[in-house]
C-alpha cells in the first residue's frame, strides 16, 4: 500500500466522521483540528482508519503527530512491518 | 462549594447543578464522585422542584480515572463511581442531563440515570469500557437500553464506539433532544421551566412513581456487573489495553 493511499483512507474517514467537509479541500499538511476535529473526532478518525488498514498503534506513539500527513507516516511505518 | 461543582439553587424551584472540572475534563476522581456527591445531597435538601445536570463546554462527563482502572486492576479497591448513579437514580426531584460536551464511559451512564436528555450534535457519546478490556460498569448495562434503546445499547456496549451526536440524531434514539451545542442549556432551561410551573408534591410524586424501575435495575446491575468486574479487570490483557488505549486525561 502506497502512502497516498494510506492519505485516502484517513480522508475518508475524516468525512464519514466530521459535517460538512468536501474531500478536495482536506489538506494532510494540516490537523484535523483545522477542520473542526475535537479530540473525540480524531480518536474516532484515528481508530477507524486503524481498523480498515488492519493496524494497531498504541495512543502514546502517536501522542507527537501533528498533521494527517504525519499520522499517514506513521501508519506506513506500522505497515511496512 | 467548591469548584470543581457548582450548585444554583434559583429562586423559581430550577436547581443547576455544574460539573466544571476544567484541569480534570471532569473525570471521576475520588474527590470529583465525593463532591458531586454532597453537591446532590444538597440539593436535595434544597428541595428544588427540578435539577438541570450539566458539564463543560466539550466535556459533560468523561468517567473512571486511569489511576482508578488501574487500582482496579491490581484488586486493591472496588469500583466507587457506582455511588453516582445511586445518587441519580434516587434523586426525589426531576433530572434534566444538558449534554452541551461529550460523554464517555460512567458519564454517559450518568444520563442514563437521569429523567430527561440532552446532546449536542457535535459532541460525542459512547460507553468505552470495552475498548479497554473490562464489562460496563455504573449501572450501564441495565440503564443504556432506557436511553438509546435495546440494540443501539448493544452495539454500543460491544464496540465501545463514540457516536456523534449528529450521527445519534438520525438514529432511533430516546434523548429527547440533540440540538447545536449552543441550544443544549436554552433547551435544558425552557423544560425545566415547564417543570417548575406545576406543584411541587405531585412532582415528587410522579418522580417517585417513574423512578421506581430504574431503582430495581440498578440493584441488578450491580449485582451482574461487581461479579464481570472482579474478572474483567484480573485478565492480563486489561491492565495492557488500558495502558496503551486509555483517552482520558
Amino acid at each position: 500500500m502506497t502512502r497516498d493511499e494510506v492519505v485516502e483512507v484517513i480522508k475518508r474517514n475524516i468525512l464519514d466522521n466530521l459535517e460538512d467537509l468536501d474531500e478536495n479541500n482536506i489538506d494532510p499538511d494540516k490537523s484535523m483540528k483545522d477542520y473542526g476535529a475535537n479530540s473525540l473526532d480524531i480518536i474516532e478518525v484515528v481508530s477507524c482508519s486503524m481498523r480498515e488498514l488492519n493496524i494497531k498503534i498504541p495512543r502514546t506513539e502517536l501522542a507527537d503527530v501533528k498533521t494527517i500527513g504525519q499520522l499517514a507516516d506513521k501508519f506506513m511505518e506500522q505497515i511496512g512491518k | 462549594m467548591s469548584e470543581r461543582i457548582a450548585l444554583e439553587v434559583r429562586e423559581d424551584g430550577i436547581a443547576i447543578l455544574r460539573m466544571q472540572d476544567r484541569d480534570k475534563k471532569n473525570l471521576f476522581s475520588d474527590d470529583f464522585i465525593h463532591e458531586l456527591v454532597t453537591a446532590v445531597e444538597r440539593a436535595e435538601e434544597a428541595r428544588p422542584k427540578v435539577l438541570v445536570l450539566a458539564g463543560l463546554e466539550d466535556v459533560f462527563a468523561a468517567g473512571a480515572e486511569k489511576k482508578n482502572l488501574m487500582d482496579l486492576c491490581d484488586g486493591t479497591v472496588h469500583v466507587k463511581d457506582l455511588v453516582i448513579s445511586e445518587k441519580l437514580v434516587h434523586a426525589p426531584f426531576p433530572v434534566i442531563a444538558a449534554m452541551e460536551g461529550h460523554a464517555v464511559g460512567g458519564g454517559l451512564v450518568m444520563a442514563a440515570c437521569c429523567d430527561m436528555v440532552i446532546g449536542a450534535r457535535e459532541s460525542r457519546y459512547g460507553v468505552v469500557f470495552m475498548g479497554l478490556g473490562f464489562t460496563p460498569g455504573m449501572g450501564c448495562t441495565k440503564l443504556l437500553q432506557g436511553l438509546v434503546g435495546n440494540q443501539i445499547a448493544n452495539e454500543m456496549m460491544f464496540t465501545a464506539k463514540r457516536f456523534r451526536g449528529s450521527e445519534l440524531a438520525g438514529m432511533n434514539v430516546s434523548f429527547n433532544y440533540i440540538v447545536p451545542r449552543a441550544e443544549v442549556m436554552p433547551k435544558a432551561m425552557s423544560i425545566a421551566m415547564q417543570i417548575a410551573e406545576k406543584n411541587i408534591d405531585s412532582i415528587y410524586l410522579l418522580k417517585y412513581a417513574l423512578s421506581a424501575e430504574k431503582k430495581k435495575l440498578l440493584i441488578e446491575a450491580r449485582v451482574q456487573e461487581d461479579f464481570m468486574h472482579r474478572l474483567s479487570f484480573g485478565f492480563p490483557e486489561t491492565r495492557r489495553t488500558i495502558e496503551e488505549f486509555y483517552a482520558g486525561g
